[in-house]
C-alpha cells in the first residue's frame, strides 16, 4: 500500500514577525503540523516571487508567505511593497493556472503564536484536501532534474 | 503617402537645422507588409523613410541602446501612441531623458495612416488619457475571455501546451522596450532561477517571470507578440495583468514621464482580500 499523502509546504517568512511568531509558537509548546519548512527573511519586502517558484520547481504542494501586519514592518514600509507585489503575483498565478489556493499569504506578528500554529494546520490541512500538485510533477519530472523537497 | 511625404520633410529640416542627430524611423523589410528600422543622420537617407500602417514595431527600444543618449544630443524617433507610452515608462524608470526625445507620432487605422500632433511628450498626455478610458480592442480578446471561464487546471493545460513550444529564443525579451534591463535574471546562474534548456517547467518558470517583471509595464505594442517565433500569444498574459493594475491601483503605464511605476510604490490602504 502506498503511504498517505504528506503535503510538503515551504514557508517564506520575515524574522522580525511571522519568524518571532513561529519561535513563540515553538516556546509555548504548541503543536503543529510537521509539514512546513521554514526558510526565514529579513523582511517580506525581500520575498521575491522567484522564491514561489522555485519551492514549487523543488516540489512543494503548498507556499505559505508570511511577514508582520501593515504598519508594523520592521523596516516600515517593506510589507506595504511586497502586498502589492502579492496582489499582482497571485493575480498572474491564477491567470496561468497555478491554483491561489495554493500559495497563501498572512499576517502574523511575534505575538501571534498561536496564530501560526493555527494556520499551519489549516493550510496543512487545504493542501492536503487539494492533494499532490501533480501537473507541476509531472513537469518537473520532465526536466530530469530532482525536486529535492 | 502624403503623411509619409511631410514627414520626410520634417526630418530633413530637423537635421538641417541640427535640432536632432537622428531620427529612428522605418524603411522597406523583406517581404511588402515588413518594415525595418531606418537610422537616419543625413537628408539622403531621409528619402527612404516609410511611413504606412505596416509600421508597427514600437522603436523606442532603440532609444537606450548604451550611449546614443550620453552625449546630451536630441534624437527623433516615430512613435504610435504605444511607443509614447513606452518612452514615458522609460523616463519614469529613470532610463532616459525625456526632454532628448522629439517625437514624430503617428497612428493607423486600417491602411490610413495619420500623423499625432505634438513633438515632446507633454503634449500627448491628453491623447493618452483618452487611450486610458478608452482602450483599443486587439483581435484576441475572445481567446483571452475564453481563458478566464477556464477553471485552473484548464488555464494550466492551455498555457503549458503553449509554453512548450517556447525553444527559449528570448527573442520577446530583447524585442521588448521595457526589458532593457543588462543582465535579465534568466542569465544569472549563481542562482540558477530558472534551467537555461527549454522544457515546458522552465519555460513556465520564464514567460511567467517575464509576465510579472512587465505587470504595470507593458504597453500592448505586440513586439513581443511579433517576435515569438512559435506564436505564443505573449500579449495576453501582459494584457491581463494591465487590467489588474488599472483595477487594482487605477495604473495606467505610461501616462506621463514623471508617473510613479505601480509595482515600486504602495498606498497604506491598498486592499486585498486574501491575506489571512
Ligand atoms: S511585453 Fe510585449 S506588448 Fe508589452 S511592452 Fe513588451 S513587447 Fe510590448
Ligand atoms: S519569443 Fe517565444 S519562443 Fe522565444 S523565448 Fe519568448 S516565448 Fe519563448
Amino acid at each position: 500500500m502506498s503511504e498517505p499523502f504528506e503535503p510538503k509546504i515551504v514557508a517564506f517568512v520575515c524574522t522580525y514577525c511571522t519568524y518571532a511568531g513561529a519561535d513563540l509558537a515553538g516556546t509555548s509548546r504548541l503543536k503543529y503540523a510537521p509539514n512546513v519548512r521554514i526558510v526565514r527573511l529579513p523582511c517580506t519586502g525581500r520575498i521575491s516571487p522567484m522564491f514561489i517558484l522555485k519551492a514549487l520547481q523543488k516540489g512543494a504542494d503548498g507556499v505559505l508567505i508570511s511577514g508582520c501586519h501593515p504598519g508594523d514592518c520592521h523596516f516600515t514600509h517593506g510589507n506595504y511593497h511586497a502586498r502589492r507585489r502579492w496582489m499582482v503575483f497571485r493575480a498572474l498565478l491564477d491567470f496561468t493556472g497555478i491554483s491561489p489556493e495554493r500559495v497563501k499569504f498572512s499576517w502574523i506578528s511575534a505575538a501571534e503564536g498561536g496564530k501560526f500554529a493555527d494556520l499551519i494546520n489549516s493550510v496543512t490541512e487545504e493542501i492536503r484536501n487539494l492533494g499532490p500538485f501533480d501537473q507541476y510533477q509531472q513537469l518537473i519530472k520532465e526536466t530530469e532534474s530532482p525536486a529535492t523537497l | 503617402m502624403i503623411t509619409q511625404e511631410k514627414y520626410r520633410t520634417t526630418v530633413k529640416e530637423l537635421l538641417a537645422s541640427g535640432s536632432v542627430k537622428m531620427v529612428i524611423g522605418y524603411k522597406p523589410g523583406s517581404t511588402p507588409d515588413r518594415r525595418r528600422p531606418l537610422f537616419i543622420r543625413t537628408s539622403e537617407e531621409a528619402d527612404q523613410l516609410v511611413l504606412d500602417s505596416t509600421c508597427m514595431t514600437n522603436l523606442s527600444g532603440y532609444l537606450v541602446t548604451e550611449g546614443l543618449l550620453s552625449d546630451e544630443k536630441r534624437v527623433g524617433i516615430f512613435l504610435r501612441p504605444e511607443g509614447i507610452r513606452s518612452i514615458n515608462i522609460l523616463a519614469a524608470e529613470y532610463q532616459l531623458n525625456i526632454e532628448q526625445i522629439v517625437i514624430l507620432g503617428f497612428d493607423s487605422t486600417g491602411r490610413d495612416v495619420r500623423p499625432l500632433e505634438g513633438r515632446n511628450a507633454g503634449d500627448f498626455s491628453g491623447l493618452l488619457s483618452e487611450i486610458k478610458e478608452k482602450p483599443v480592442q486587439t483581435s484576441k480578446e475572445p481567446l483571452l475571455e475564453r481563458i478566464e471561464k477556464m477553471n485552473a487546471q484548464e488555464r494550466f493545460d492551455f498555457w503549458q501546451e503553449e509554453f512548450s513550444r517556447c525553444i527559449k529564443c528570448y527573442a520577446c525579451r530583447q524585442a521588448c522596450p521595457m526589458c532593457y534591463c543588462r543582465r535579465c535574471i534568466v542569465d544569472s546562474n549563481q542562482p540558477q532561477w530558472i534551467n537555461t534548456s527549454s522544457h515546458t517547467l522552465g519555460n513556465f518558470e520564464w514567460n511567467i517571470v517575464r509576465a510579472f517583471h512587465l505587470s504595470g509595464r507593458c504597453v500592448q505594442c505586440g513586439n513581443c507578440d511579433r517576435a515569438c517565433p512559435v506564436n505564443i500569444p505573449l500579449r495576453l498574459i501582459n494584457q491581463r495583468m494591465a487590467t489588474e493594475v488599472l483595477d487594482g491601483f487605477d495604473h495606467f503605464a505610461g501616462l506621463s514621464p514623471t508617473q510613479e511605476p505601480v509595482l515600486a510604490s504602495f498606498k497604506k490602504d491598498d486592499t486585498e482580500t486574501f491575506i489571512l
